[in-house]
């Protein structure tokens, strides 16, 4: 199954060649956001929270096909 | 139809009927009469909104770069009485992306350069500014008599302890943050405590890096749309905003 996926900022620098325009298409080898963080070679210690499907989700929830994931580190700056 | 009074009017019914300039502008909006520095707001903001945040008691915690810009845009818009508190002062690497940071500023309190700035937005604005650094010990009395909370600091554990002392005073929360060319922005009334389902765990994560000007203005614009909303429909299910600068891209999130 696929899942688009979006990092952001900080994040991004752990996927080369990341386009913050399109996203990625991921060919899903695992079923959570935690586990495809870690295919995409994002430490987990770095994730502070995702959205799955514009909602917040913990990070061990089962993916389906087509999900939407977005992928946050903290973002504390004023 | 609404007619509309210049600042000397006002001032003029204000001195007759000895009340304030921002009272003296609520008895006109009753009269259907819009003060001529909000013409362009009119149609947008309805007249009971633009009285509610003449009224309305607003803390910001942190006058750098979500703080300046978002009280310049609620100067504009028409907020009545501010407490500002930082307790930085302006430096050159503040340039790029402060509101009021000045190559005039550099090396003045915040707090200050705000007050002067903000005043020449708009006289009758009352700024309290506090020269502070922001503790639990502080907080309780610094957020008396506020009706709302905004969150424009840089650091998460400074954010955890904000939004706690809002929650503790039953406070409406506004947060801001910002990181890289992204930033987040909701409001929660009281008995919503989003930033902790966010960041349960103490976090010591800062903003501090590279910010442009638009990602740090965009985000206090997002910040400003979400007070004006609540403000005209008291409604409290709004959803996160995420912005990101770099596509340019929003986002909404459902916490």
């Amino acid at each position: 199954m696929s899942v688009h996926v979006l990092v952001s900022s900080t994040l991004r620098s752990y996927v080369p060649g990341y386009d913050p325009c399109n996203g990625l298409d991921v060919a899903v080898e695992t079923h959570t956001p935690a586990s495809l963080a870690s295919q995409l070679g994002i430490p987990l210690n770095e994730i502070k929270f995702v959205m799955l499907n514009g909602h917040y989700q913990p990070l061990d929830t089962p993916l389906q096909d087509g999900d939407r994931l977005a992928i946050f580190p903290a973002v504390g700056g004023g | 139809m609404s007619s509309f009074v210049s600042g000397s009017h006002i001032q003029e019914y204000a001195s007759q009927h000895k009340i304030s300039f921002v009272e003296a502008m609520c008895a006109l909006l009753d009269d259907g009469q819009w003060p001529l520095r909000f013409a362009r707001n009119e149609k947008i903001v309805s007249a009971d909104t633009l009285k509610a945040l003449l009224k309305l008691k607003i803390f910001i915690a942190g006058a750098g770069g979500l703080g300046g810009e978002f009280a310049a845009i609620m100067a504009r818009t028409g907020a009545g009485y501010m407490r500002i508190c930082d307790d930085d002062r302006f430096e050159e690497s503040n340039l790029n992306r402060q509101r009021f940071c000045t190559e005039l500023t550099i090396g003045q309190p915040k707090v200050a350069a705000s007050y002067t700035a903000l005043k020449e937005i708009a006289s009758y604005l009352e700024v309290d500014p506090h020269d502070i650094r922001l503790d639990p010990g502080n907080l309780p009395d610094l957020l008396r008599n506020m009706d709302l909370v905004v969150d424009c600091l840089d650091s998460l554990d400074s954010k955890r302890m904000l939004a706690k002392a809002a929650q503790d005073a039953n406070l409406p929360y506004l947060h801001g943050s910002v990181l890289h060319q992204e930033g987040f922005a909701f409001l929660d009334v009281p008995g919503r405590h989003r930033l902790h389902m966010l960041y349960p765990a103490t976090e010591h994560a800062t903003g501090v890096g590279s910010i442009l000007s638009h990602t740090v203005a965009g985000t206090a614009a997002l910040m400003s749309a979400l007070l004006v909303q609540w403000l005209s429909t008291r409604q409290a299910n709004a959803p996160i905003i995420h912005g990101d600068w770099s596509v340019p891209d929003l986002n909404r999130f459902e916490v």
